[in-house]
């Protein structure tokens, strides 16, 4: 794991977000004792300046600060210090990302640190599933920093899984139990692909092409790139099946699921186009489902042609979560699948219908649970890994994904997160992401400077491992492999 | 000839309802440099026109809520807060995500289409327990509104008999058929101005359904339309039934008080069978807990549809039972008592959102009745108290072509929506919905299956 360098990577603006405004009264006399005491470095003053420079109010810790030694407001002589709740704090975030999970995502792809502040890192506010589920941990804080340290930088846990657990074919193990989404060319941006694929090859874990074909900028990283089939076929050619390691078929997706795929016309620019072989300007629509798959004989016949193709290469199988997820898994693996991918309805990166990321198919927590009972029950679950996605946004999600019953996750918003996504969810129609991050347009793609990206990516994926292995220690456990279905290492957060 | 159902939509856009969800306050720092002019791609900023030298303020509802301009400011001059006067908006039913989302449909007649994941929390109450299934691999091709093979959305009003024992004898009462699951309300909120009533029935007419209408509020204007209208009278106040426009009406709903004599009933229904032989017979109930013996009254006196009425929160009249949970159990009721075909089952109030349609024909309904979300998409705020004589948006004085094309344009997208959640099961017909209880997913029966084990000892599943 030495290979993966951490370098501390800033935020891309001028202001940062906080939870707090840090203001100074008309009776502050620039004394520059604040300068001093603040380790946040929320006060500066410019060489050569007497006033000191308005606060950099986003480095504040706000009250919890009080605890410390350095609580910069009563240590000034004239009282002229005053931190409030920002109110725009409750403008950024939704329950499902709510501002703690963005602003210490953000936090996490800046420093590849735990987050050490007093915002929720772990959970968000949506008040179901993962949102309501704890660890039966007691403290937190019983271990030294040095102790920490140790752990999360030593070897001996291991956080590794395996991608393929049939008795043949190759074998190919990551070592976090995570690798990254398909999103598309065309969803997304050049940049922000080439990031994603940078920090895949960084971390020796994978990212999906997603169904917009596959940007001959991206075969430099073949070897951590998935290649995807989906219903629309865009893009897809014996070459790209070819120089691939793992190759994904997409059933369906949790977002929109039974509904095939959508670009809007706004977004198909001319180099998206040319990669879809379609007409530029024009909304594209996967259709759903495979018209030549209607039985899992057929998704067999699928499976053997790509087989055919490239006789090395893995097979996962990317479904959404209806009540009969169980079966359609059990299918999958009959079929020769390696890797069950379940789509949950509360995730996913596109343009999709409201109504369908709201209502259609049961989110994630329950799917993964049903399936992997079900594969059990068969027999065959140690034969084919399980990978859960579709609202899975933190370290802690992806333990309880584990948890439950899956042997890892797939990731897709939380890169975007690191990339600076706000979830505005502008992201689908015009001239796409104003951030630069969701977007074909080629002014605001500039936004994002691809290395700079990768090492987001690979910061956040620093401080997730450092938080699984610390989570593992405290459980007792060596490997992420004996978490799951530890269901007993559960607990509801109403329980007292 | 044979005609695909098709709603003509168009945009129309409302200046009342441009209530954003966020306000940009710009404050003194602001040396007017313009950065947040380019970085904001929807035109919020801009320059004072008569002095280009400054920035004017901020169009806060074409804020999206990117922040942007904020981060890039290069003296902190730029903050984002929630608009209050968007957080007034309705209650705690008809929330302001909810109205909001009306008014664009209304605005557009599109499906809510966005980027970036699901936002909401995990459920909620009533309609927001309930997920609607998919269907995976094996099943028919469908793609949706875009899609090559039609999914139909009429259903018939009207009883379907058993089986036919006797032609002589054939019941002269038709079924009617609609091309929405959904019939519209005039009057939600007892507003009875011609300016709320004719848009509200001209949408009717031009969508192949029908529309309520109290029998106090009709004129004589309405007489084109008289076909799309469900003429509504309270058995109590029911007079003059040997006159126009009792006799030519398509559908009439007799609403019943909570205490009411069946005997009257009775007469009533059979006065207005002999002077109007073809017309549906509805009855609008309050009380959605009924027992099986009063169906076989139902029966006997000829009703063939009953309308449940809830309040706007959804709540039944009598009982405070949510709209979703009487109609599942009226289902089940009439289902075990073998006479489900025989009655046509409607449910009013609360119906808030497109979801909601699909989701109370799961659970047994045959349709819905929209009332208040129809106001809404002629710009109404759900005031806390309705004063309509001192209401922000005039709602009575809009100009009635405007609502009606907004009413027209939100339905549209209601449907498209239907379609959206049909084609996901794989279902091409609606009435095929009905009561498909097996292609939901309701959270309680879920979260016990899934986790019951678990929090058995260590914490409530609920
Ligand atoms: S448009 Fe908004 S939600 Fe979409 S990627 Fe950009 S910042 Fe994120
Ligand atoms: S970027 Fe900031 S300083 Fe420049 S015009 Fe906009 S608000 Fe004013
Ligand atoms: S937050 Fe985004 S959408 Fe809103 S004004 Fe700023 S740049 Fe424009």
């Amino acid at each position: 794991m030495k290979s993966v360098e951490i370098r501390n990577c800033n935020s891309r603006f001028h202001k940062n977000i906080g939870k707090y405004t840090v203001s100074l009264k008309d009776s502050c006399f620039h004394c520059g004792l604040c300068v001093e005491i603040c380790p946040y470095c929320v006060f500066d003053r410019i060489d050569g300046f007497n006033h000191v420079s308005t606060p950099n109010s986003a480095g504040c810790l706000g009250p919890d600060c009080k605890e410390g030694p350095y609580y910069c407001t009563t240590k000034c002589p004239v009282d002229a210090i005053k931190i409030e709740l920002d109110p725009q704090w409750k403008t950024l975030g939704d329950f499902r990302w709510t501002p703690d999970l963005i602003i210490t995502t953000w936090q996490q792809a800046e420093t590849g640190e735990i987050p050490r502040g007093n915002l929720e890192y772990r959970i968000g506010a949506s008040g179901g599933g993962f949102d309501v589920f704890d660890f039966t941990i007691d403290d937190v804080t019983a271990i030294s920093s040095e102790e920490i340290d140790n752990i999360i930088t030593s070897d001996k846990i291991s956080t590794s899984i395996c991608l393929n657990r049939r008795g043949e074919g190759p074998s190919i193990e990551i070592p976090v139990p995570w690798y990254g989404a398909g999103m598309s060319f065309g969803s997304i941006s050049l940049p922000s692909i080439l990031a994603r694929a940078h920090s895949a090859k960084a971390w020796k874990t994978f990212t999906s092409t997603g169904e917009g074909g596959y940007p001959d900028e991206l075969i430099p990283y073949s070897n951590h790139v998935i290649t995807q089939i989906a219903t629309g076929l865009f893009g897809v050619s014996e070459e790209t099946i070819k120089r691939t390691p793992i190759i994904e078929f997409k059933y369906a997706q949790g977002a929109k699921p039974g509904l095939g795929g959508h670009l809007l016309g706004d977004k198909n620019t001319p180099g998206v186009a040319k990669m879809r072989e379609t007409v530029p300007w024009n909304s594209l629509f996967s259709p759903f489902p495979f018209h030549s798959v209607y039985s899992v004989e057929d998704h067999k016949k699928h499976i053997d042609w790509v087989k055919t193709i490239n006789p090395d290469a893995l097979i996962s199988v990317k479904v959404s979560t209806p009540s009969d997820v169980d079966m359609v898994a059990v299918g999958s693996y009959y079929a020769g699948a390696n890797i069950i991918h379940l789509d949950g309805g509360y995730g996913g990166t596109g343009a999709a219908p409201e109504i369908a990321k709201k209502n259609i198919a049961m989110p994630i927590e329950y799917a993964i649970t049903k399936v992997h009972k079900f594969l059990l029950e068969e027999g065959v679950r140690e034969e084919i890994v399980l990978l859960a996605s579709g609202g899975i946004r933190t370290a802690f999600d992806i333990a309880k994904s584990i948890v439950l019953g899956a042997d890892g996750a797939i990731i897709g918003t939380s890169d975007l997160i690191a990339l600076g996504c706000v979830r505005c969810g502008n992201c689908e129609s015009g001239r796409g992401c104003p951030r630069g991050i969701a977007t074909t347009d080629p002014e605001l793609e500039k936004q994002i400077d691809p290395s700079w990206g990768a090492q987001r990516i690979i910061n956040l994926y620093a401080s997730w491992q450092k938080q699984l292995k610390l989570l593992l220690y405290k459980l007792g456990l060596k490997d992420i492999k004996e978490l799951r279905g530890r269901t007993d290492f559960l607990k509801h957060i109403d329980e007292k | 000839m044979y005609k695909r159902y098709h709603i003509e939509t168009s945009p129309v856009e409302l200046s009342t309802t441009k209530i954003g969800k966020f306000e940009i306050i710009r404050n003194d720092s602001c040396l007017n440099c313009g950065r947040c002019m380019t970085h904001c791609i929807y035109d919020v900023h801009k320059r004072d026109s008569d002095d280009p030298r400054i920035m004017s303020d901020p169009v806060n509802h074409l804020c999206k809520n990117c922040f942007s301009c904020i981060q890039n400011c290069p003296y902190q001059a730029l903050e984002m807060i929630k608009n209050k006067e968007f957080e007034k908006l309705g209650n705690t039913y008809w929330t302001p995500q909810i109205i909001h989302t009306i008014w664009n449909e209304a605005e557009e007649g599109k499906i809510p289409i966005f980027g970036a994941g699901y936002r909401g929390p995990f459920r909620g109450s009533g309609f927001d327990d309930i997920w609607t299934d998919m269907s995976e691999i094996v099943r028919p091709t469908r793609d949706g509104i875009h899609g090559r093979e039609y999914i139909a959305t009429s259903v018939d009003l009207g009883r379907k008999l058993p089986w036919i024992s006797d032609f002589a004898k054939l019941d002269l009462t038709n079924s009617y058929e609609i091309q929405i699951p959904m019939l519209l309300d005039t009057s939600p909120l007892g507003l009875n101005s011609r300016g709320i009533i004719l848009p509200i029935i001209k949408a009717a007419h031009k969508l192949g359904t029908l529309a309520f209408l109290d029998i106090e509020n009709y004129f004589d204007e309405l007489k084109p339309y008289l076909k799309s209208i469900a003429l509504r009278c309270s058995l109590d106040k029911i007079t003059h039934l040997d006159r126009a426009p009792w006799r030519e009406a398509n559908f009439i709903e007799i609403a019943l008080p909570q205490k009411y004599s069946i005997s009257e009933l009775e007469r009533v229904l059979k006065k207005l069978k002999s002077e109007n032989q073809t017309a549906l017979i509805s009855l609008g109930l309050t009380n959605p807990s009924l027992s099986a013996g009063i169906f076989k009254q139902f029966k006997e006196a000829r009703a063939d549809i009953l309308n449940f009425y809830a309040d706007n929160h959804g709540q039944s009249f009598e009982g405070n039972i949510f709209i979703c949970e009487s109609t599942r159990k009226l289902q089940l009721d009439l289902v075990k008592e073998r006479m489900r075909d025989e009655v046509t089952i409607l449910g009013k109030g609360g119906i808030a959102a497109a979801e909601h349609v699909p989701k109370i024909i799961i659970c047994g309904a045959d349709a819905a009745v929209l009332d208040l979300s129809l106001l809404v998409a002629a710009g109404c705020r759900v005031c806390k108290v309705c004063k309509i004589d001192d209401c922000p948006v005039e709602l009575e004085k809009l100009d009635p072509e405007i609502a009606e094309q907004r009413i027209i344009n939100m339905i549209c997208a209601w449907r498209d929506q239907l379609l959206e959640i049909l084609s996901a099961m794989g279902i091409r017909d609606v009435r095929r919905l009905r009561g498909e209880k097996g292609r939901a997913i309701f959270h309680e029966e879920i979260e016990r299956e899934s986790f019951e084990f678990i929090f058995k000892e260590n914490g409530p599943v609920k």
